[in-house]
C-alpha cells in the first residue's frame, strides 16, 4: 500500500468522516550561472498533505516525511484540530469522482537519465554565446531547474490516482555596458520537455536586448496605442483574471465577475479557455490536485463569460460539476480553485503587421511589477524596462522606465484593436501579442 | 537525528575528495488559520525537516538535500553533493575565512505559538474577522494568523556548531469594500519574532475594523493624477523600497556577477548626505537573525554613511571574491536550499525631522501611506523599481488633504536616494509572518524600515 492511501486508512481508523492524502515526491536539480555555473544542487523531497473531516468540520496537516511514522503522527493532529474546527456548513464531501483525461506530454523520461554533465555543456554554451554575441555584453544570472514529480491523491471513498510529471525552467539574464551606459536583457522559458529548452535562442535574444536598451529616450506622459508582446499579455492575463475566475472569490463576493455569467464583459474578438488537456502544457495534467479529470473550459465565448473555474467544493456548493481546477502550489497547501492553461485564442495578424499599422504608440518588450495591479477593481499597472517607441508603423526609439496604466474591464469591453498571431507562453498563461487602443503612458 | 552521528557523516567528507563540508538540520513548524467571511476557511499546519550538505572541491562546490532521516538516505545525500560538485569547474576561489563559532542561541519568548490550542488561535482569527464587518460597503474579508517555530542547527568540517532558534508571528487581514461601483481592497499584517505573547497583547478586532474603514474610504477616493511628486514616503514603504531596490543591489554575489548596479561604486556618492543605510541582524521589530547559515555572526553592517558607499553585504563566497570577511548574510530559505546573500534587517538610520516638518514646504504633493501596500519590483541592473501602495493621502500647501486610492510609485533607485532631502526622527522597523523576500526561488524572512522620509521626486500611476 502507498503512502497516501496509508494515511488514509489511517485517519479512518482515528475517527474521521472522510480523509483524503496528497503525496508528492519530487527529485529536482537547480544551477545558477553567470558567465561560469554558480552552483550546482539537487533536491530529494517526499510530503504529504492529508485533509479530514469530522462531520462538517474540516482540518488540514502537511508534513514532510522522514520515515513513516509520521503518517500517524499527521493522522493524529489532523483530527485534533479538527476536532475544534468550527462547523462549516457549506460542507458537503470530498471529491468522488476521479478519473484520468487524456492528457499528453506532461513527463519527459528523458530526464530520467539526463547527465549532469549535459546540463552543465548546455547552460556553459549559452553563456558562451551571450558573451560572443558582442563585446559590450556579460552574463551576470540565471537559473535552471528540472523537477520530476510524482504526486498520488487517495481518499476514502476507495479512490486513488497518480501521476507523474516533468517541468524545466530556464530565466537567464545579461548586462550591456559601454561608456557608463549600462543596461539589461532577459529571457525566460517554461517547458515540459528538455528538448523544448531554446538555450542558444533565449542567450542570443538576451544579447541582444541587452545591447538595443543601452541608449533609451525619455518620453513624455500622454495616452497612446500600447502593443503588449505575447508573454508580457500572458502575465498581465494571469494577474486580472487567475483570481476573478476562481469560484470561490466568486462565491465570496471578492470577485468583480461576480453575477456577470451570460453578460458580455469583452469584446467579440475575445475568446479565453481554460485548458487542462494542452498537449505539453505548463500545467497540463491528467486530473486535477484532488484526482478530478482535468478539462478544456470555455471561459470567454465572443466576450460573453461562460463559467467559472471550481473545485471540488466550489462546485458541490454552487451544485454544478467542478471544472478539474483543485491546485496545491505547494503539496502542502490546501487545494483552490485555479487556472490549468489560461490562454487567449490568437487572431490573424503577426506582430509585425501589428506594428506596421500602428502611427504613433509603445511596443513593450518586458515589464516589471504587473502582478501589483489589482484584479479586483480593474486597475492595470505596470513599469516598462524595455520597450519602443512606435512611429509610423516602425520601432524607433529604445524606452524604458515608463509606467503603463488602464482599467482591465474597460480594455476587454472596448480597448483590445488587434490579436496577433503568435501564441507563447509565461508559466500557464498563454497569449499571443495584442495591440492595445490606448492606454496612459507615465514618462518623464 | 544525534549529532555525533551527523557529525560521522561529515567527517566522511574529506575521504570523498571534499575540501569542506558542513551540514545543516533544520525542524519548521507551521500553521496557518485562515477566517474568510466569518467562517474558518482552512486550518492548515505544517512540519518541515530535512538535511542538507554541501561540499567543496577543488574545482567547486555542491549541495544536495533530502527530507529523510535515516543513516543510509544522509549518506547517499553526501556523495550527491559531491557529484554536483564534481560536475563542473567553478571559477569562484575558496570560501574567505570566518570565525569558527561554538553555540546555541534562542529567541526569548513566553509561550510557544505551536503549543497553544487551536481553538485559543481560531478564535482570535474568528474574532477579529467579525469585527471587520463595519457596514453595507464591505463585501469580503480575510483574515490570517500565522505562526511558526523554526530550529535550525550548523555544523561544518571546520569544527563550527551553531544553533538558532526563533518563533515569528502575526496576523494579516484584507478587507474588500465596495461603493458606487467601485471596488477596492486594502490588506494589511502586523508580525513580530516572538511568542503567542505578541498576539494576546494587541487588539485585533480594532485592527481589522480600522482596515475596512480604511477600505470603504478607498473605494470612495479617485486615483491620483498621474506624474512626479514631492512626496513624504511611510517607514514601511520606504523600508520595503530600500531593501527590494537598494538592499538587493548591495548584495556581494549580485555585485561580482555584475549584475547589481552598484557594481564598481565603493567610495561613490550614491545618495544624499541625509542617508545612512544598515543592515543588522538583531534589531527591535526586525527578524531575528544573530548567525547566518554559514554559522557567522550577523552584526550591524553600514552599506551607506552619509550618502557614500561603504561595501556589500557578504557571504563566503562574495566575501573572497573581494577579498574581505563575511557580513554574516550567507542565508538559506531552508535546508533544501544553499545559502546566498541576503539581508537580515535593513534600515535607513533617522535623522532629527518631525512628521510635520516634512510636509510643512510641500505646495503639491503625496503622503505615500503604510496600510495597503501590496509590493513591489525591481531590475537591479538598472536601478528602475515599481511598488504599488495602499490608500494615500494627497499633501496640498503644506497639509494632508484627501485620501487618493490605487497608488503606484515607480523611480531609478539612484535617482530616488539622491532626491532624499529630509530624513525624519521616528524609526520603525517591522518584519512580516505572511511576506517573505524572494530571490533565486528562495524565499526569506528579513526586518525593514527607516523614520518617514522626503524626497523631491517621485513617479507616481494611478493604478
Amino acid at each position: 500500500m502507498h503512502l497516501a492511501e496509508l494515511a488514509v486508512k489511517e485517519a479512518s481508523r482515528k475517527g474521521a468522516t472522510e480523509a483524503e492524502a496528497y503525496v508528492e515526491k519530487a527529485k529536482r536539480i537547480q544551477v545558477e550561472f553567470s558567465g561560469d555555473i554558480e552552483s550546482f544542487k539537487t533536491v530529494e523531497s517526499l510530503g504529504m498533505n492529508l485533509r479530514v473531516t469530522l462531520g462538517r468540520k474540516s482540518a488540514m496537516y502537511a508534513t514532510s516525511i522522514s520515515d513513516e511514522n509520521e503518517v500517524e503522527t499527521a493522522a493524529a493532529k489532523a483530527i485534533n484540530i479538527a476536532k475544534v474546527a468550527p462547523e462549516d456548513p457549506d460542507w458537503k464531501h470530498m471529491n468522488k469522482r476521479f478519473g484520468k483525461a487524456s492528457a499528453e506530454g506532461y513527463y519527459d523520461k528523458t530526464l530520467e537519465t539526463l547527465d549532469y554533465a549535459e546540463i552543465v555543456d548546455a547552460l556553459t554554451s549559452a553563456a558562451n554565446r551571450m558573451e560572443s554575441y558582442d563585446a559590450r555584453v556579460k552574463p551576470t544570472r540565471g537559473f535552471f531547474v528540472t523537477s520530476i514529480s510524482k504526486a498520488s491523491v487517495a481518499n476514502n471513498y476507495n479512490e486513488s490516482a497518480q501521476r507523474r510529471e516533468t517541468h524545466i525552467v530556464i530565466w537567464m539574464r545579461t548586462k550591456a555596458e559601454e561608456a557608463g551606459m549600462k543596461s539589461t536583457g532577459t529571457e525566460h522559458q517554461e517547458a515540459r520537455f528538455w528538448k523544448e529548452i531554446a538555450f542558444e535562442d533565449l542567450a542570443v535574444k538576451a544579447a541582444e536586448k541587452a545591447t538595443k536598451f543601452l541608449r533609451t529616450k525619455p518620453i513624455p506622459s500622454e495616452k497612446m496605442p500600447v502593443i503588449l508582446r505575447n508573454q508580457v499579455f500572458a502575465n498581465v492575463l494571469g494577474v486580472m483574471l487567475s483570481g476573478p475566475l476562481n469560484a470561490d472569490w466568486v462565491q465570496k463576493g471578492r470577485s468583480p465577475l461576480s453575477d456577470k455569467l451570460g453578460i458580455q464583459i469583452a469584446s467579440e474578438k475575445i475568446d479565453l479557455i481554460d485548458d487542462g488537456i494542452r498537449r505539453k502544457g505548463w500545467h497540463t495534467k491528467p486530473f486535477d490536485d484532488e484526482g478530478f479529470p482535468t478539462q478544456r473550459t470555455q471561459v470567454i465565448v465572443k466576450g460573453i463569460l461562460r463559467n467559472y473555474l471550481y473545485d471540488s467544493y466550489t462546485a458541490l456548493k454552487d451544485n454544478v460539476e467542478s471544472t478539474g481546477n483543485a491546485q496545491r502550489p505547494y503539496y502542502w497547501l490546501a487545494p483552490q480553485p485555479a487556472p490549468n492553461n489560461l490562454i487567449l485564442k490568437p487572431g490573424r495578424t503577426s506582430p509585425q503587421d501589428l506594428i506596421g499599422e500602428t502611427k504613433r504608440g509603445i511596443y513593450v518588450e518586458d515589464t516589471i511589477g504587473e502582478w501589483l495591479s489589482n484584479p479586483v477593481s480593474g486597475n492595470l499597472n505596470a513599469t516598462v524596462t524595455h520597450g519602443y517607441l512606435v512611429e509610423n508603423g516602425g520601432l524607433t526609439d529604445p524606452i524604458k522606465g515608463v509606467v503603463i496604466s488602464g482599467n482591465f474591464y474597460e480594455i476587454l469591453r472596448d480597448g483590445v484593436a488587434v490579436i496577433g498571431d503568435d501564441l507563447r507562453n509565461s508559466s500557464q498563461n498563454y497569449a499571443p501579442t495584442v495591440g492595445l487602443s490606448q492606454l496612459t503612458v507615465v514618462g518623464k | 537525528m544525534k549529532e555525533q552521528e551527523l557529525r560521522k557523516i561529515l567527517d566522511k567528507a574529506a575521504g570523498l575528495g571534499a575540501s569542506y563540508a558542513d551540514v545543516r538540520y533544520q525542524c519548521h513548524d507551521s500553521e496557518t488559520i485562515t477566517v474568510e467571511n466569518r467562517t474558518l476557511k482552512s486550518y492548515s499546519s505544517r512540519r518541515l525537516s530535512g538535511f542538507g550538505f554541501r561540499v567543496t572541491t577543488e574545482r567547486a562546490t555542491g549541495y544536495a538535500s533530502t527530507s529523510n532521516s535515516d543513516l543510509e538516505s544522509l549518506e547517499n545525500t553526501l556523495r550527491n553533493a559531491m557529484k554536483a560538485a564534481k560536475s563542473f569547474r567553478s571559477q569562484r576561489k575558496p570560501f574567505t575565512k570566518t570565525e569558527v563559532n561554538k553555540t546555541e542561541i534562542k529567541l526569548s519568548t513566553k509561550t510557544d505559538p505551536v503549543a497553544v490550542s487551536p481553538e485559543e488561535k481560531v478564535s482570535v482569527a474568528l474574532d477579529a474577522n467579525k469585527a471587520a464587518w463595519v457596514g453595507d460597503e464591505i463585501k469580503s474579508t480575510i483574515t490570517r494568523l500565522a505562526l511558526s517555530s523554526d530550529s535550525r542547527l550548523f555544523m561544518s568540517t571546520e569544527g563550527a556548531k551553531v544553533r538558532v532558534k526563533t518563533a515569528l508571528v502575526g496576523l494579516a487581514h484584507e478587507s474588500v469594500a465596495k461603493a458606487n461601483g467601485a471596488m477596492e481592497k486594502v490588506g494589511y499584517s502586523e508580525s513580530m519574532c516572538a511568542g503567542f505573547e505578541f498576539i494576546k497583547s494587541k487588539d485585533w478586532n480594532s485592527f481589522a475594523a480600522d482596515l475596512s474603514r480604511l477600505a470603504v474610504e478607498a473605494a470612495h477616493s479617485r486615483t491620483p493624477a498621474p506624474g512626479t511628486y514631492p512626496a513624504v514616503i511611510h517607514p514601511e514603504v520606504f523600508g520595503v523600497v530600500l531593501h527590494e531596490a537598494f538592499g538587493h543591489a548591495s548584495e556581494g554575489d549580485l555585485v561580482f556577477t555584475g549584475e547589481s548596479v552598484l557594481h564598481n561604486r565603493v567610495g561613490d556618492r550614491l545618495a544624499s548626505e541625509a542617508v545612512t543605510i544598515i543592515d543588522e541582524g538583531s534589531v527591535k521589530g526586525g527578524y531575528f537573525c544573530p548567525f547566518d547559515d554559514e554559522g557567522t555572526k550577523k552584526g550591524r553592517t553600514v552599506i551607506v554613511k552619509d550618502g557614500l558607499l561603504k561595501g556589500y553585504l557578504h557571504d563566503r563566497n562574495s566575501a573572497s571574491e573581494f577579498s574581505v570577511e563575511s557580513t554574516g548574510n550567507g542565508r538559506a530559505q531552508d535546508f533544501e536550499n544553499v545559502p546566498i546573500v541576503r539581508q537580515t534587517n535593513i534600515y535607513l538610520q533617522p535623522r532629527h525631522h518631525k512628521f510635520e516638518e516634512l510636509i510643512e514646504d510641500i505646495d503639491s504633493g503625496i503622503y505615500v501611506m503604510g496600510r495597503g501596500w501590496t509590493g513591489g519590483q525591481v531590475e537591479p541592473g538598472m536601478g528602475t523599481f515599481t511598488f504599488g501602495v495602499g490608500p494615500s493621502k494627497v499633501i496640498r500647501k503644506g497639509e494632508l488633504a484627501e485620501t487618493v486610492r490605487g497608488v503606484v510609485i515607480s523611480g531609478s533607485i539612484l535617482d530616488t536616494l539622491k532626491t532624499v532631502d529630509a530624513v525624519g526622527n521616528d524609526l520603525k522597523i517591522v518584519t512580516s509572518a505572511f511576506g517573505a523576500c524572494g530571490k533565486g526561488g528562495q524565499r526569506a524572512s528579513v526586518g525593514l524600515g527607516g523614520p518617514h522620509v522626503r524626497v523631491r521626486e517621485m513617479t507616481v500611476g494611478g493604478r
